[in-house]
């Protein structure tokens, strides 16, 4: 999945082409019950969904754009603004709860300045805490990274080890970034 | 392949069951890994490509088999080795690590008794006792979850082989709508989303209404943050629940049905629309269904990250890509609904209840269970016990049972001091008030409440104020705005117990939380505001002690709150 591609390098021929090919509403009805779908299909792509996707689905679909936003700001999943390098989902759900994640959630806010769906200022990561359960308790407190890998049983120390790694391997790839251009 | 009419499915049904008995009958080894959510997160798929890589080189002849989920979480990543003509042998946290001492045990033919967690059948085998004397299933009674972990989700003939579809093809061709209607009424089956609705009573209405078109929707949002039970039912066996929703829609004679999946439930929606696609090509969905001329058709919809959007006009509003706010009701959604149609929505687990109640008959559905709860119910545990997992137990089973012997009560160095109930809806039970049954009655005669089947141990670590303050937290957060007993009262509450937790209690603070409370609950437009003050007035009734010491002191026995934390002064990252 693509994180964070900048609004300026959005290709939205990825999007168009799976709306051609599995959103084909009969009616306007149809087109009002597929917005929401079409609209994971953009997260799904570009890791949030960027105005210009939401022009193409108003578009595709032949609803408003304003329809979309409020759509999109309603439902808690959607990110609206560019996420940083990495998403994680943080569970704060009951089991997650008792396991220790109101830590986790406190230091967030504390030491990082962040709350759900914000990002870490240096950019390395964006955190979305989900307040359903994500349906792995048995590794409470848990979250998803990049919404494939699941570190559990976190703790502030483990949370801190993991943001070590995160920012020395986004440091390493800027370093070869600028070696391939110079 | 279509099939086009009853003859054709019962030769495929009859073709179905010899390839799923020749399969494990033979010289051929074949190894199920479940592979769910939840195993994936313990790194199943690890396991899964290791072990092709191991046997590939053991030069055994295998098969790897997937399968969806068990229920028994502690135990993953699982797997089951069928042997030539021997029963299947379940292994359990079979991490990658573990798979060439596993592979090398399997050439030589003996089985590491120790990473075994039980072997089919009644009698032992190789020093390896019955799977169904394991503690975790031994109370158990599994009619919704008798597939799971045995079939391969993915492959609509597996379910077929397995008595699938029998129940939809005996609604549609040999049986009316109202007796369809009748043999659910006859089970006396209950809503599984919290209130506990008579389903046939439901589906009658709904068939009463006249208004054309009609819709059938299930309802698999399960946005709780207590429990994980039909997301696991869908990603093990999705076409029992596709079933139950197709002879619901015979009965309504209605061609519309819904499946509104929780847009986190990533492989569940997977998975069922996988499901809903197969049933098309088979001819089970689409025009004409086996020849009656009769149509059916499955929607899969889903949003995400709105806890609200479980409650059913919501659900419906969500599904119209619309903000997913509740209404007043009536009109009733049997009478205005999905498009403001007639509108009969209920439950996963109550759709996945209905295809053996046809199979079986009602009344045989009806025996199971207690005088006024009927059946079985899927149930999850989450928090410090030995043995995390869903399990399915009949109604009115012993609470204290399922938590000590089915999840084996505290896990190691832990000491439970309760079980939270009914989520974010209800009161917990104390460790010393849990011989109560579970079901609808008993659990609301203590004060508690079944809700979906969630419950959440907690040990003694956990201050109870802190706790309620979470739940109160959770419904203020999740409440949509619309009311406004619910949006400030609910944020009223709040701001009350963190002053309690910060150990500055108000004068006369319990009635002041009791006064707030009463008016949230009465004057609240829909069921998230009308219940949203009952965790944490449960918790004041279980645990009064531990109020009064924050109420009147100003301390946290616990040491939780943040009355009794040092201040902790973390310097920010410095901004760039
Ligand atoms: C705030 C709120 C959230 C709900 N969430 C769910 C849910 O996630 N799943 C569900 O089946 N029912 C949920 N319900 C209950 C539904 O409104 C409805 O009663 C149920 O889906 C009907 O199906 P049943 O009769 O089979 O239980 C919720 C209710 C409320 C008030
Ligand atoms: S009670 Fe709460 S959740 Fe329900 S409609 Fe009112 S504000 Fe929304
Ligand atoms: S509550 Fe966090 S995974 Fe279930
Ligand atoms: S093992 Fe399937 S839910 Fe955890």
């Amino acid at each position: 999945m693509a994180h964070g591609a900048p609004a300026s390098e959005i290709d939205l021929q990825p999007l168009r082409t799976i709306l051609e090919d599995r959103y084909n509403p009969e009616n306007y009805q149809d087109s009002l019950e597929l917005i929401v779908q079409a609209c994971q299909e953009a997260q799904h792509l570009y890791g949030y969904v960027p105005k210009a996707a939401t022009e193409a689905i108003a578009e595709h679909l032949g609803v408003s754009t304003n329809r979309i936003f409020g759509l999109l700001t309603f439902y808690a999943d959607f990110l609206t603004d560019e996420p940083g390098e990495h998403t994680m989902l943080l569970c704060h759900g009951t089991a997650c709860y008792v396991g220790g994640s109101q830590k986790l959630v406190d230091h967030l806010d504390l030491r990082y300045d962040v709350t759900s769906g914000k990002t870490t200022r240096d950019g390395t990561l964006t955190v979305q805490i989900v307040n359903g359960c994500l349906g792995v308790c048995d590794l409470a407190p848990v979250a998803q990274l990049d919404h494939h890998d699941y570190c559990g049983h976190l703790t502030v120390e483990s949370f801190e080890g993991l943001m070590d790694t995160l920012r020395s391997e986004s440091k390493a790839a800027t370093v070869e970034d600028s070696d391939e251009t110079d | 392949m279509r099939l086009t009419n009853q003859e054709a499915f019962e030769k495929y049904a009859s073709e179905a069951q010899e390839r799923w008995t020749s399969k494990f009958g033979g010289d051929r080894w074949v190894i199920n890994v479940g592979i769910s959510e939840c195993s994936k997160a313990k790194g199943a798929l690890d396991t899964w490509s290791n072990l092709q890589l191991h046997l590939d080189n053991s030069g055994l002849d295998y098969e790897l088999h997937q399968v969806g989920c068990a229920g028994w979480c502690f135990a993953e990543p699982f797997i089951e080795v069928f042997a030539p003509d021997s029963p299947g042998i379940v292994f359990q946290n079979v991490v990658t690590d573990l798979v060439p001492e596993l592979v090398q045990a399997f050439k030589t033919g003996d089985f590491p008794v120790e990473h075994a967690m039980g072997v089919r059948g009644d009698e032992s085998f190789k020093g390896i006792a019955p799977l169904n004397e394991h503690p975790f299933l031994k109370g158990q009674h599994r009619l919704l979850f008798k597939r799971a972990g045995e079939i391969d989700p993915d492959s609509i003939e597996e379910y077929i082989a397995n008595g699938g579809y029998a129940g939809f093809v005996k609604a549609l061709l040999q049986m009316t709508p109202e007796e369809i209607v009748h043999e659910v009424k006859e089970s006396n089956v209950r809503g599984r989303g919290g209130a506990g609705f008579p389903a046939g009573i439901k589906w009658e209405s709904g068939r009463r209404t006249q208004a054309w078109p009609k819709y059938v929707v299930a309802n698999s949002h399960e946005g709780e943050p207590n429990v994980f039970k039909d997301r696991r039912l869908i990603e093990s066996d999705p076409h029992l629940v596709l079933e139950g929703l197709m002879i619901a829609c015979v009965a309504l004679e209605t061609p519309h049905g819904y499946n509104y999946i929780g847009g986190e439930h990533v492989l569940a929606l997977a998975r069922f629309q996988h499901a809903v696609d197969q049933a098309y090509e088979l001819g089970l969905l689409g025009d004409n269904v086996l020849g009656t001329g009769k149509s059916f058709h499955m929607r899969v919809r889903s949003g995400g990250g709105a806890y609200i959007c479980g409650e059913g006009s919501a659900l419906m509003y969500a599904i119209m890509g619309e903000r997913g706010q509740p209404r007043t009701k009536p009109p009733r959604s049997v009478e205005e609904g999905v498009w403001r149609r007639p509108t009969v929505l209920n439950n996963t687990e109550t759709y996945a209840a209905v295809p053996s109640i046809i199979n079986n008959g009602g009344s045989w559905y009806a025996s199971i269970g207690t005088e006024q709860s009927k059946g079985t119910k899927l149930v999850t545990i989450q928090g410090p016990v030995a043995r995390i997992g869903v399990a399915e137990v009949d109604m009115g089973y012993s609470l204290r049972s399922l938590i000590e012997d089915i999840y084996g009560g505290a896990k190691e160095g832990y000491t439970l001091k309760g079980i939270q109930m009914g989520g974010v809806s209800a009161g917990p039970l104390r460790m010393d008030q849990l011989d109560v049954g579970i079901d609808f009655e008993s659990l609301e005669e203590v004060g508690a409440m079944l809700g979906s089947g969630g419950f959440v141990a907690f040990d003694e670590s956990i201050c109870a104020v802190d706790f309620a303050r979470y739940l109160t937290q959770f419904n203020r957060y999740e409440s949509c705005a619309k009311c406004t007993p619910c949006r400030l009262g609910n944020k009223a509450l709040l701001e009350i117990v963190d002053k309690v937790r910060n150990g500055q209690s108000p004068n006369e603070v319990a009635a002041l939380i009791e006064a707030t409370s009463e008016n949230i609950i009465d004057l609240s437009l829909c069921g998230l505001g009308q219940v949203a003050p009952m965790p944490l007035l449960g918790m004041m009734k279980a645990f009064p002690d531990e109020f009064e010491a924050h109420f009147r002191d100003g301390t946290c026995p616990q040491g939780q709150c943040p009355v009794s934390q040092p201040k902790l002064r973390l310097e920010p990252v410095a901004a760039d």
